[in-house]
C-alpha cells in the first residue's frame, strides 16, 4: 500500500491530485489497447475532526487511493515522483506505501497487475468550507463518470465519527462512445435535478445525443506562447433531456435551460478558474455561438446554480427567457425538456508530451478556453448551431410524431366508444365494460385512452433502448473502423481554417496517434445507430463522419432504429394516406 | 307487361337469339351460379354483430396490454387472384394479408381511420339509412385527407366483413345512363320507365341496395349494348337507335361524374348489368374504342378488376361479348387513315398489360384483334366511322354487326 502524506494550503487539491491520476492512467493504458476505457478505482476519504488548536475549525487528513490494472507495469515511484514535482505544495511530506496486489494474464498474452496506491495529506479548515470543498469535490467525480463510466469513485466523508459515504460510478449503464476512451453515459438521471423528474416514471430514461462534426481551434499566440501547444479539436454533442420521443403533454417544449458541459483531454472536465461571471462574450452571450431566434428561443445566462444539485452541475447555464408565439402567461417552470451541449475538446493528433506537461496543458486550457474559442468563433459557432439545430429538429419531428399519434388515438377511443355507447346489445356493452374493469362508459373511456397510451407508448421505449443498446457494441470495433473518408473530408474542412494560427511544430506521435486522431475525428462514427440516423432522417443536415460511418461497413446499424426514423419521416409526409 | 312493337322484324334477331341459347346451354352445362356468388349479402344483424365483435377484440387486446391490429386480405395483389373463366378474376379463398397496427407510426393513423368508417357503418347499418362513399368522406374531410383513402378503407372493411359494400349501407354514387327497354320498381315504389326514346335516365342506386326479390325488373330486350362514351351514346340516342333495334337496352357511363375515369365503370352500374344478365340473361355486348383503353374498359365489364375482386361473383358478366369497334373493322370497312391516331407509350404499355393478361388465353380472337392493333400501331375511336357517312354507326355497322353476329 502506498501512502503519501503531505501538509497542503487550504485550498482542495483533490480535484487536481484526481485529474492527474487519471491523466497518468490514460497515458499508461493509451498504447496498450485502442479504444479502451479507463477503468479503475479512486478511493477519496475525508476524515474531520475537531481541531485540538483553533475553535470551530476541523483537522481533516484526505486520503486518496487509486487501484486499477495497468499493463506494462507501473512505477509508483516514478508515478509520485511527477506527482511531487507537480504539486509540490501539497506534497511537503510524502508518506506513501505501494503494494502490487495480484498478477493475472489474460488472453492477449498482457499482465496487468493490480496497482494500489494511497496518498493522503491534512488541513485545517471550517466546516463551512468542508461542506463546500466534499460538493466541488462530488460535482468533479460526477463530471468524470459521466464520460469515463468505468472508473468507480469511493467518496467518504467523516466528520467527528459521523460517516457519509457515496459511490460514484456508471460502469453498467449505458453510453455512447466517442473517442479514444472516452464514453459518454447517456441515462438522464445524470443530468437532471432529482426535484424536477422522477426519472422511474420516465418510459425512457435516456438521452440520444447528437455529435457534431469536430472543427479545429484557433489558439491565439499569447496562449501558444505559453506553453499550449498542438493542434485542438472540439467537438460538440447535443442532447435533449428527457428523451424526446416519449412525452407526457408537458413534455413538449423547451421551456428548460440549456447545459453545457466542458471536457478536455483525457476526458477531465474543464473548469474555470473562477466562478466569477465571465468579461467576455463568450458563455456570457447566450446567442455567441447558437442562433435561437430560429428555433424561437431567447436564452439568457443563468449564474445562480446551487453546487448541491444531485446531478452533474453544467459549466455554463442559460435558461429561457420566452419563446417566441408563446403565451407568456404560460407557467415556463411547467416541466419541459432541457438541452445538454457537450464541448469535448482535444488533441488533433495523440499528445506527445509527458504526463505532467498534458496536467500542465489542462490547467491552460481550463484558463484561456474562452479566448480560444473567442478565437475560432466561426467555426465553433458553425459545429455547435449544425448539432443544436439537428437536436431540436429532432425534438420538433418527436413532437409532430406524438401529436399525430395523439390524434390517431383520439380518433380511435372516440369511434370505438361510439359503437359502444350506441349499441343496443347489452351483453356486448356489458363484455367490453367487464374487460377493462370499468365501471361506466365514462371510465371506460378513459381506460381505452391509458391502454391505447401504454402500448403505444411501450413501442417507442423499445425503439429507444435498441438504439442505445446498438451504440454499447461498436467498442471492440471502432479501431478498424475505416474513417479515412471521414478524416479526408474533416481534414480538408478544418485545415482550411486553420490557416496559420497553429504553431507548426513537429510532435511527437504515440503509437496510436493517427489512430487515436482518427477514432476521435469519427466520434459520430463510433455510434453506428446515431450515423444511421443521421443517414435515415431526411432533414438531417450531411456531417462527414456519418459518412464514414457509411463507409465503415459497419454490420452493427440497429435496423429497428432506422425503422422508427424511417417511421418519423412518414409521419411527417404530406399525404395523410394509410 | 306489353310494349308497343317497335325495331326490326323478329328474323332480324335469329343469329341474337342462337347466341343466347348458347349462352343458356353454356350457363346449364357449367352450372349456374346463384347470385351474389362467393360474397354473400348480410342481414343488418349480421353486420352489426360482426362490427360488435371487431370492438370486443380490440378492448380485449388492450386489456392484455397488446396492441391491437387488423388484419387484412391484400386485394390488389396478384398473387391473391386468380382467374375463372365462368366468374373472371376474384380473389383466392386463403390469400396474404398485412396488418395495420395501431402501435406503429406507419400505421396507426389508419388504423384510427378504419375505425372511424367502422363506427359510421355501424350508425347507418343501426339507422337503416344509406350514404355514399363521397358523403362518408365529407363528413370529415380534412381527417380523410382525400377520397382513395376513403374508398380503400370501405373496400378493406368490405373484404374483411366478407359482405358486399351494399350490405354496409356505403353506396357507390351512380354515373351510369340508361335507355332502352326496360322499366324496374325504385325502393321508395318510384316506377321508372326507360323507354323513352331519346332520353336516358341517370341509373339509380336501385342496384346496389340489399337484393330485393320483389324488386321488379321488367324487359324484353334482345341485347344490352355498353357503349363507352356517352358521346356515342348520345347520338345513338338521338339517331333513335333504341326504337329502330327494339327491344334492347343501352348502358354507358357519364363521363362528368367521372372525369378521372373516363369510361370506367361504377359498382352501380356494374351491378345493374349483372342483375340483368343474372335475372334474364339478355346476350351483352359492348361497343369500345379500337384503342387499348377501351379494351381494358371491356376487361373490366367482363372480367372484373383487381380492385374489386373480392366481389367480383357480384359484378362480373363473362358473357360479355365484343361487338365493336375491332381493330379489324378498320381495314374490313376502309376507314381512312387519316381518322386513325398513333398508339402512344401508354397505349403499348397498356396493350402489353392486357395481353399479358390471365383471361386473355381464354379470347383467341380479342387476342388476334390486339395483336392487329400492335402490329399497325395505331388506334381509332367509334367517331371515325362518321367519316364513312354521320349515321353510318347506328344505321349500318351496328344493325350489321348485331343481324349477322358479328362479334367475338
Amino acid at each position: 500500500m502506498c501512502k503519501v502524506g503531505m501538509q497542503c494550503p487550504n485550498s482542495d487539491p483533490n480535484p487536481e491530485i484526481l485529474k492527474y491520476l487519471i491523466i497518468y492512467q490514460r497515458c499508461e493504458t493509451a498504447g496498450v489497447s485502442k479504444g479502451a476505457l479507463l477503468e479503475g478505482q479512486l478511493v477519496i476519504s475525508i476524515e474531520a475532526l475537531n481541531s485540538k488548536h483553533q475553535a470551530n475549525t476541523l483537522h481533516c487528513v484526505t486520503t486518496i487511493a487509486a487501484a486499477g490494472s495497468i499493463d506494462g507495469g507501473l512505477v509508483l515511484k516514478k508515478f509520485l515522483k511527477d506527482m511531487q514535482s507537480v504539486l509540490p505544495g501539497f506534497f511537503a511530506n510524502l508518506n506513501w506505501t505501494s503494494e502490487e496486489a495480484s498478477h493475472s494474464q489474460d488472453t492477449s498474452g498482457l499482465r496487468p497487475f493490480q496497482m494500489i496506491f494511497e496518498a493522503s495529506f491534512a488541513a485545517d479548515v471550517k466546516p463551512r468550507t468542508l461542506m463546500t470543498d466534499s460538493l466541488v469535490i462530488k460535482n468533479f467525480l460526477r463530471k468524470v463518470i459521466t464520460v469515463l463510466p468505468k472508473i468507480r469513485f469511493n467518496f467518504s466523508v467523516k466528520v467527528n465519527g459521523i460517516l457519509s459515504m457515496e459511490i460514484f460510478g456508471a460502469e453498467k449503464e449505458p453510453t455512447l462512445n466517442l473517442s479514444n476512451g472516452i464514453a459518454l453515459v447517456v441515462n438522464c438521471q445524470h443530468y437532471l435535478s432529482t426535484p424536477k423528474f422522477d426519472t422511474t416514471e420516465l418510459p425512457c430514461s435516456r438521452i440520444h445525443p447528437v455529435l457534431g462534426h469536430p472543427v479545429m481551434l484557433f489558439i491565439p499566440d499569447d496562449v501558444v506562447g505559453m506553453g499550449l501547444l498542438g493542434e485542438l479539436t472540439l467537438t460538440p454533442a447535443v442532447a435533449l433531456c428527457p428523451c424526446p420521443k416519449v412525452f407526457s403533454n408537458q413534455l413538449n417544449r423547451i421551456s428548460s435551460p440549456l447545459y453545457i458541459f466542458l471536457y478536455g483531454p483525457s476526458g477531465l472536465p474543464l473548469i474555470f478558474p473562477n466562478s466569477e461571471q465571465p468579461t467576455t462574450p463568450v458563455f456570457k452571450d447566450a446567442s455567441y455561438f447558437i442562433d435561437w431566434k430560429k428555433h424561437h428561443l431567447c436564452m439568457v445566462p443563468n449564474w445562480d446554480l446551487s453546487l448541491d444539485r444531485g446531478s452533474v452541475l453544467p459549466d455554463v447555464s442559460y435558461q429561457v427567457e420566452s419563446s417566441e408565439g408563446e403565451d407568456q402567461s404560460q407557467d415556463m417552470g411547467s416541466q419541459g425538456q432541457t438541452v445538454l451541449l457537450f464541448l469535448f475538446v482535444d488533441f488533433h493528433r495523440e499528445f506527445p508530451g509527458q504526463k505532467m506537461e498534458l496536467w500542465g496543458v489542462h490547467t491552460l486550457l481550463s484558463t484561456h478556453l474562452r479566448a480560444i474559442l473567442r478565437e475560432s468563433h466561426s467555426v465553433v459557432q458553425g459545429c455547435i448551431q449544425a448539432a443544436v439545430d439537428r437536436a431540436l429538429e429532432q425534438h420538433h419531428q418527436a413532437v409532430k410524431a406524438h401529436q399525430k399519434l395523439q390524434a390517431s388515438l383520439s380518433v380511435a377511443v372516440d369511434s370505438i366508444m361510439s359503437i359502444m355507447t350506441g349499441s343496443t346489445n347489452s351483453t356486448f356493452r356489458k363484455t367490453c365494460l367487464q374487460t377493462l374493469q370499468a365501471a361506466d362508459t365514462q371510465e371506460f373511456r378513459t381506460k381505452l385512452h391509458k391502454s391505447f397510451h401504454e402500448v403505444t407508448q411501450h413501442r417507442f421505449v423499445y425503439h429507444c433502448s435498441q438504439a442505445v443498446k446498438q451504440q454499447l457494441l461498436p467498442e471492440k470495433n471502432e479501431a478498424e473502423q475505416n474513417t479515412d473518408e471521414a478524416h479526408e473530408n474533416s481534414s480538408l474542412e478544418l485545415l482550411a481554417g486553420t490557416g496559420e494560427q497553429t504553431e507548426n511544430k513537429r510532435l511527437k506521435r504515440g503509437s496510436q496517434g493517427m489512430e487515436a486522431t482518427r477514432a476521435f475525428r469519427s466520434a459520430g462514427a463510433l455510434n453506428p445507430s446515431e450515423a444511421a440516423s443521421r443517414r435515415a432522417e431526411p432533414t438531417a443536415a450531411p456531417l462527414t463522419f456519418s459518412r464514414s460511418r457509411t463507409g465503415s461497413g459497419s454490420g452493427l446499424e440497429d435496423a429497428l432504429w432506422l425503422q422508427e426514423i424511417s417511421n418519423l419521416s412518414e409521419w411527417l409526409s404530406s399525404g395523410p394516406g394509410p | 307487361m306489353a310494349f308497343t312493337p317497335r325495331g326490326p322484324e323478329a328474323s332480324f334477331f335469329e343469329v341474337l337469339d342462337r347466341h343466347r341459347a348458347s349462352l343458356l346451354a353454356a350457363l346449364r352445362r357449367g352450372g349456374e351460379e346463384p347470385a351474389g356468388g362467393g360474397m354473400r349479402l348480410a342481414s343488418s344483424s349480421e353486420v352489426l354483430s360482426s362490427i360488435e365483435k371487431i370492438i370486443q377484440d380490440i378492448v380485449t387486446s388492450l386489456a392484455r396490454n397488446e396492441a391491437p391490429a387488423f388484419t387484412i386480405d391484400n386485394r390488389s395483389s396478384w398473387e391473391n387472384i386468380k382467374f375463372e373463366d365462368s366468374v373472371g378474376l376474384h380473389m383466392v379463398s386463403h390469400c396474404t394479408t398485412r396488418k395495420i397496427k395501431s402501435d406503429s407510426p406507419k400505421s396507426v393513423k389508419n388504423f384510427a381511420l378504419i375505425l372511424k368508417i367502422f363506427s359510421m357503418i355501424y350508425k347507418l347499418v343501426q339507422s337503416n339509412t344509406y350514404a355514399t362513399k363521397r358523403d362518408i368522406y365529407y363528413t370529415d374531410s380534412q381527417l380523410f385527407g382525400n377520397q382513395t383513402v376513403v374508398d380503400n378503407i370501405i373496400n378493406d372493411i368490405s373484404c374483411m366483413l366478407k359482405v358486399p359494400r351494399r350490405s354496409l349501407h356505403i353506396l357507390s354514387t351512380s354515373k351510369g345512363l340508361i335507355a332502352g327497354d326496360l322499366k324496374y320498381l325504385e325502393e321508395d315504389g318510384t316506377k321508372v320507365n326507360c323507354t323513352r326514346a331519346t332520353v336516358s335516365i341517370i341509373m339509380c342506386s336501385c342496384a346496389s341496395t340489399p337484393y330485393q326479390t320483389h324488386l321488379y325488373l321488367i324487359t324484353d330486350a334482345k341485347f344490352l349494348l355498353i357503349v363507352e362514351k356517352d358521346a356515342t351514346f348520345q347520338r345513338l340516342l338521338d339517331d333513335n337507335f333504341c326504337n329502330k333495334m327494339s327491344p334492347c337496352i343501352m348502358v354507358t357511363v357519364y363521363y362528368l361524374l367521372l372525369p378521372q375515369g373516363k369510361g370506367v365503370p361504377d359498382l352501380n352500374t356494374r351491378l345493374l348489368i349483372k342483375k340483368l344478365w343474372d335475372t334474364f340473361h339478355i346476350p351483352v355486348f359492348t361497343l369500345v374504342d379500337a384503342d387499348p383503353h377501351g379494351i381494358e374498359i371491356m376487361c373490366i365489364y367482363k372480367y372484373g378488376s383487381m380492385a374489386m375482386s373480392f366481389e367480383a361473383h357480384n359484378l362480373t358478366v363473362p358473357a360479355i361479348r365484343w361487338l365493336g369497334l375491332l381493330p379489324s373493322d378498320i381495314k374490313r370497312l376502309n376507314i381512312p387513315k387519316g381518322t386513325l391516331i398513333p398508339l402512344t407509350k401508354r397505349d403499348q404499355m397498356k396493350l402489353d398489360s392486357i395481353l399479358k393478361r390471365p383471361y386473355i388465353t381464354c379470347q383467341p380472337f380479342w387476342r388476334k384483334e390486339m395483336e392487329i392493333m400492335a402490329d399497325s400501331k395505331m388506334k381509332a375511336e367509334i367517331q371515325a366511322l362518321t367519316f364513312l357517312s354521320s349515321d353510318y354507326l347506328s344505321r349500318v355497322y351496328l344493325p350489321n354487326k348485331l343481324k349477322f353476329g358479328g362479334w367475338i
